[in-house]
């Protein structure tokens, strides 16, 4: 091939460039605008400078709230999460009958639509003829039934148990893909060398996984950055905004009160946050390869 | 002696870590064939109901409009998807083979948009359609959905295309191919596993999305499965029988290309970061 490119090399790229610049690319941009100014998308906008932020961080509790959440939610997912999927992965990674059916049962809800997570999870919650209430009840544990997501003090995390049913099958599969690079011999060195089980996991094993953790941890981080889909089908943000995500929140500022400046707002605070984690995590997967 | 009780305990583990995963759909399976006076009046979490409530399944379908949301759904996928594959592997064919310049940089651009929060677009989105009018339409949908795939689509098919050796389109160009037909005769197929890996990834994507079609469409005719799925969730009250038997219907297509495709699926997601 010529080594220099012409016209119509760029062309491939056409379709592409136009289609993402128009509906990601420039409405990102724009939302920047759009937060600067107070409007209700009829009226014509006017200018407020930084306000919305202003305003955001300084007296609306809920704005507080839900970026607490959204924390909290990756903390949720760092720890618990991620420890399930390392244990069914390890689990997984021995060779015995039937390991490429389990490997695939508890993938298979990440394959599921959130929403129909969520209508499941709603079921087992129902604080009257719910699956969890009805159990307690059946072995006399009355005194432990709750209103579970009707109640603001554990909303977040019975939403968060729902999420992770769902999606701890993802980072099992990562984990299983990493373990498999970990040299065998490494491992039975270790342990003539006289490393118990544990020793091997966290010395051995882990630096070794080092690359297929940075892509788990950066991945779940934007993920919870992004929860959405699932607080919408169980919650809404309720009860009394205990649920309350930015995404949720910005969704309900911008579409339900038609206050798009100030949603905008808080998605360029997501925004914000998220590209400490984004740039470098962009850069390494170019670096990649 | 030790090694076998050791062997016992995995499977203990392993059976329980099963059972505690299939509660939630063993119960959807069970509200699906109770009636509201069935589970109201406390009948045994773990009983059958003495007459299955068949009634469930039909009004999920008549009242529920499900069919509609599923048509709607199928309609989304089988238009994005291909579309989308192609537009995604034009540019990794040019970012990959091609001697344009910023390859890095033009990969870097793309793959940004993957990871933003929807949020940050969608209220230019809400006024963009306003004024083309693309609400409750199949094409603002998939317009959409082919933009914000564009990302993963391009890393995935960039990390195949690098491992088809570059012999190849010296090869191919002695033989006199251009540009195209490199791309259409040699690149397109050697890359089937990649495609297919990427068309079922992308066909449950579409097929499961939410936020998108949340803000985009309004008119329940025009609604998908997920978007569908809220309405049977009720301010206050839920049927949940007809609820849990709409779960279960649309749980179907998700199954049966989970079961035909899992391998690809599985290798699919590990081989796109790999």
């Amino acid at each position: 091939m010529k080594n220099k490119a012409s016209i119509s090399d760029y062309l491939y790229l056409v379709p592409a460039f136009i289609i993402y610049t128009s509906i990601v690319i420039i409405p990102a941009l724009w939302s920047i605008y759009i937060s600067l100014h107070k409007w209700n998308g009829i009226c014509p906008m006017e200018f407020v400078g930084l306000k919305n932020f202003i305003y955001l961080f300084s007296s609306d509790q809920i704005f507080l709230v839900s970026l607490k959440n959204n924390f909290l939610w990756i903390v949720l997912t760092l720890t618990i999460t991620i420890a399930i999927a390392m244990g069914l992965a390890l689990l997984f990674n021995r060779n015995f009958k039937g390991r490429a059916f389990f490997r695939s049962y508890f993938y298979f809800p990440y394959t599921l639509s959130i929403i129909l997570v969520a209508v499941v999870w709603r079921r087992m919650y129902d604080p009257t003829t719910g699956f969890l209430n009805e159990l307690l009840r059946l072995i006399n544990l009355d005194s432990l039934t709750s209103l579970w997501t009707a109640n603001p003090k554990i909303s977040l995390i019975c939403v968060f148990a729902a999420s992770a049913w769902q999606s701890v099958g993802q980072p099992m599969i990562l984990f299983l893909s990493g373990l498999q690079t970990v040299d065998p011999e490494i491992l039975e060195a270790a342990e003539i060398d006289g490393a118990g089980g544990f020793r091997k996991f966290f010395s051995v094993t882990v630096p070794l996984m080092k690359e297929t953790f940075v892509i788990v941890v950066a991945t779940q981080i934007i993920t919870s950055m992004k929860v959405f889909d699932i607080v919408m089908g169980m919650t809404a943000g309720g009860p009394a905004n205990s649920t309350q995500t930015l995404a949720t929140y910005m969704h309900s500022q911008a579409f339900l009160w038609d206050h798009w400046g100030r949603g905008s707002a808080i998605a360029v605070v997501m925004l914000f946050i998220m590209m400490f984690i984004i740039i470098p995590y962009v850069v390494f997967t170019a670096k990649r390869e | 002696m030790k090694k076998k009780i050791k062997n016992k305990l995995f499977y203990v583990v392993i059976f329980l870590l099963v059972a505690l995963w299939f509660t939630p759909i063993f119960n959807i399976i069970l509200t699906s064939l109770k009636s509201p006076q069935d589970y109201y009046s406390g009948q045994g979490l773990f009983e059958l109901p003495e007459k299955i409530h068949w009634k469930n399944f039909i009004d999920a379908i008549l009242v529920g409009n499900l069919f509609q949301y599923m048509k709607n759904g199928l309609m989304i996928s089988f238009l994005k998807v291909p579309i989308g594959i192609l537009v995604e592997a034009l540019a990794a064919f040019a970012i990959t083979r091609l001697p344009i310049k910023f390859k890095t940089g033009i990969f870097i651009y793309f793959i940004v948009g993957m990871m933003l929060p929807g949020q940050i677009a969608l209220v230019p989105i809400n006024i963009m359609y306003n004024t083309f009018d693309l609400h409750d339409t199949y094409f603002g949908l998939f317009y959409a959905y082919v933009a914000f795939g564009t990302g993963f689509g391009i890393l995935v098919l960039r990390g195949f295309f690098n491992t088809i050796p570059r012999e190849l389109d010296d090869a191919a160009r002695i033989d006199g191919c251009n540009r195209w037909m490199l791309f259409t005769k040699i690149i397109l197929p050697i890359a089937k596993p990649a495609l297919a890996t990427l068309f079922i990834i992308d066909f449950l994507g579409t097929w499961n999305e939410y936020l998108l079609s949340s803000v985009i469409i309004y008119d329940s005719k025009m609604k998908t499965v997920p978007t569908g799925l809220m309405n049977y969730v009720g301010e206050h009250t839920t049927d949940y029988g007809m609820m849990a038997a709409g779960v279960l219907i649309t749980i179907i297509p998700v199954l049966l290309v989970f079961l035909l495709f899992q391998r690809y699926l599985v290798e699919g997601m590990s081989g796109a970061v790999k």
